[in-house]
């Protein structure tokens, strides 16, 4: 699998080629609706409503032989049996493999039914899914409803981070794991949480997903904060009172704690560029390979100290 | 203890999925806690229902928002919206939001108020068509097909009391949606209350229609609608065979000292849904959202206010009304379909009253 991480375009061209964005008329709006109904009847039977102990959700098949994405909070934990149910209202079961909890992304594989499963495929092209592209939402929001089926919503991508895509198809409970899709029909996007806005809705994009795939389809668990494909550095971090990026934790044997890293600590630069934000420092640390050094200028009670770390391999823990 | 809520509620969302879990959410996404994202945010202009998309059916205005209208209190305040189908003042308006309809008034988008005559109550389909009293020159929608529609199908509705214009699709099957009759979203003690006299309530829903009217745990009901109540399944039965959107009065004790409150009732089905404020909608959500014949679900952004209003298509052809906010993704309308046929009747015998047969 290729490992794909989420572009970082700059900004100023991002929000230049947003002022530039041609008003809606009809025609487009006619354009959006063609392309969306001509897609349904080929996206519509790889969505699936999930049900365990926790309650209701949704997941989409994305292999012949039945892979199944979810969010991580969905199955909870790896080797867990779900019930899954078809549009059609087949009932059949999952086992979930592995999960990325720090970003919400899971795998789960559906029983062999002795033929292929209906399936879609995902966006390799994790980049692409910019603010202002239309998207659409499948899901079975408040659980599996024969008579109502699936529920669509159409709208646009609000924004774009390392790890998640935020839209405004407004979702809900029971939505969780049901996929965001492109007008290629592709899934860019797994339902994970709502804030309170309406166009506060967040999916998780494919990044973790192809970063974490061998890990997750041997149904390992990831936990660790601020990992990327290769270097690992092992800190979780928090903005303080002031603003200020600062270390909220650090892991037990990680390369922070070797380097003398402690929570509490003031991340000033990383490389020479100075650090305001936890995505800039996330961003900064994934861009780089395991073995790799990072020179962090901080400031400790006050006094400002640098530290050389060399990155990691990121470590993966076993299932529960 | 009993209770209005079925004895194995179904677990109906993941609680994680909600926004509870503030640490959870914290590691996943603190993007939202800081002020200045380093990533393009889309400008709320730009989005499904910001100004620049809705620029698209700006055109449709006098399709929609002129064929709405704004019911109000006598102060001002925006109850909920109608539909316009008869030149001569006749409005369709949502059943369920006016159980009052002679202490509410029509304010039309050309300004002009009217105070409103109840032609027909139709509680199947929770329609009142009314007329407003000494208006004419109205403009009437103009009714097309909604059963051809399909998923997908890009709608728009009249929001903001009847101001404003909102998007959204047709958002799954259209089909008949059944009721459980009302509820007022309490617990009650199976026992009866000290001296036989009364019922006690031992719980109490979210956002329910008792918690709206100020009942508390330890209220011992004494009357429902005028009759005494000293057994918990009399007050269910009272309760449950109104409809949604009723009031009925309540004599209670409070303290050994007897007090009394309004209620307006509301679908059960979403009273037990919603027991601990789980499914939570932006701008609340209709007291009936069940118990229709026939509904046709999209996802335009809208209040409970909104209902009664028009739903059209993007050539402006008016395929339903409004008719229930039911969460944060669901709201339904009813198909023209579902009552226009109906309608024309009520209109036509209310224009043509039968004339008195002289006596011989």
């Amino acid at each position: 699998m290729v490992l794909l991480l989420a572009g970082r375009a700059n900004a100023a061209e991002q929000r230049q080629s947003l002022d530039k964005a041609p008003k809606t008329d009809i025609e487009a709006l006619l354009k959006i609706q063609n392309d969306v109904q001509k897609l349904l009847p080929t996206v519509r039977p790889a969505l699936v409503a999930i049900q365990t102990g926790g309650g209701t959700a949704s997941g989409v098949i994305i292999s012949a032989e039945g892979l199944l994405l979810t969010a991580a909070h969905v199955p909870n934990g790896p080797g867990k049996d779900m019930m899954v149910i078809l549009e059609d209202g087949t009932v059949t079961t999952a086992k979930s493999l592995g999960l990325d909890k720090t970003t919400d992304a899971a795998l789960a594989k559906l029983k062999d039914r002795g033929k292929p499963w209906p399936f879609v495929n995902l966006s390799r092209e994790v980049a692409k899914a910019q603010p202002g592209e239309w998207c659409f939402a499948l899901g079975h929001p408040g659980g599996f409803d024969k008579a109502r089926g699936p529920v669509l919503r159409v709208g646009k991508i609000v924004k774009q981070t390392a790890n998640s895509l935020h839209s405004d198809c407004v979702l809900m409970g029971g939505d969780s794991g049901g996929p965001l899709f492109n007008f290629n029909g592709e899934v860019i996007g797994i339902h994970s949480q709502i804030w309170e806005g309406r166009d506060q809705n967040v999916h998780v994009s494919m990044a973790p997903f192809l970063r974490s795939w061998e890990a997750m389809q041997k149904s390992q668990v990831i936990k660790t904060w601020g990992m990327g494909a290769g270097g690992y550095l092992g800190v979780a971090t928090v903005m303080s009172d002031d603003l200020e990026l600062a270390v909220a934790d650090v892991i037990d044997g990680s390369p922070a704690l070797k380097a003398g890293i402690c929570a509490g600590d003031v991340i000033l630069s990383v490389n020479g560029d100075d650090m305001t934000d936890q995505q800039q420092f996330s961003a900064t640390v994934r861009a780089r390979a395991a073995g790799d050094t990072l020179k962090l200028k901080l400031r400790t009670h006050g006094k400002e100290r640098d530290v050389s770390v060399q990155l990691e391999q990121k470590p993966q823990e076993e299932g529960q | 203890m009993t209770n209005e809520r079925p004895a194995a509620p179904r677990a109906w969302a993941f609680s994680s999925f909600g926004i509870r879990h503030s640490a959870f959410l914290f590691l996943l996404c603190p993007f939202f806690l800081h002020a200045d994202p380093p990533r393009p945010t889309l400008p709320p202009e730009q989005r499904t229902n910001g100004k620049h998309t809705l620029a698209a059916v700006e055109k449709l205005k006098p399709l929609t928002i002129a064929c709405a209208a704004r019911i109000e209190s006598p102060l001002g305040r925006t109850i909920c919206t109608a539909t316009i189908v008869g030149e001569d003042g006749y409005v369709l308006i949502k059943a369920s939001e006016v159980p009052e309809l002679h202490k509410t008034r029509v304010k039309f988008s050309d300004g002009r108020t009217a105070d409103l005559r109840e032609v027909h109550r139709e509680t199947r389909l929770d329609l009142v068509l009314a007329q407003a009293v000494g208006i004419t020159g109205l403009r009437a929608v103009s009714f097309g097909a909604a059963r051809p529609l399909t998923m997908g199908q890009w709608l728009c509705s009249v929001a903001d009391a009847g101001t404003e214009t909102r998007i959204g699709i047709v958002s799954a099957k259209f089909r008949r949606i059944p009721g459980t009759g009302a509820a007022l979203g309490i617990r009650m003690d199976e026992k009866a209350a000290k001296d036989g006299k009364g019922v006690r309530i031992v719980g109490i829903a979210s956002e329910s229609p008792a918690e709206t009217a100020g009942l508390q745990e330890d209220d011992v009901l004494i009357t429902i609608a005028g009759e005494k109540v000293a057994e918990f399944r009399r007050v269910h039965d009272l309760v449950n065979k109104r409809q949604p959107g009723e009031i009925i009065d309540i004599r209670y004790l409070r303290k050994d000292k007897e007090e009394s409150c309004r209620v307006r009732l509301a679908s059960r089905t979403k009273v037990l849904q919603n027991w601990e404020g789980e499914d939570f909608a932006n701008g609340g959500i209709s007291l009936r959202s069940d118990n229709f014949p026939e509904v046709l679900q999209h996802d335009i952004p809208l209040l409970p206010t909104d209902m009664g209003g028009p739903v059209a298509t993007l050539e402006g052809k008016v395929v339903g009304i409004n008719i229930a906010r039911v969460d944060r993704v669901t709201t339904f309308a009813l198909p023209v379909e579902a009552f226009w046929t109906e309608a024309q009747l009520w209109i036509k015998a209310d224009r043509h009253p039968p004339k008195a047969v002289p006596a011989q």
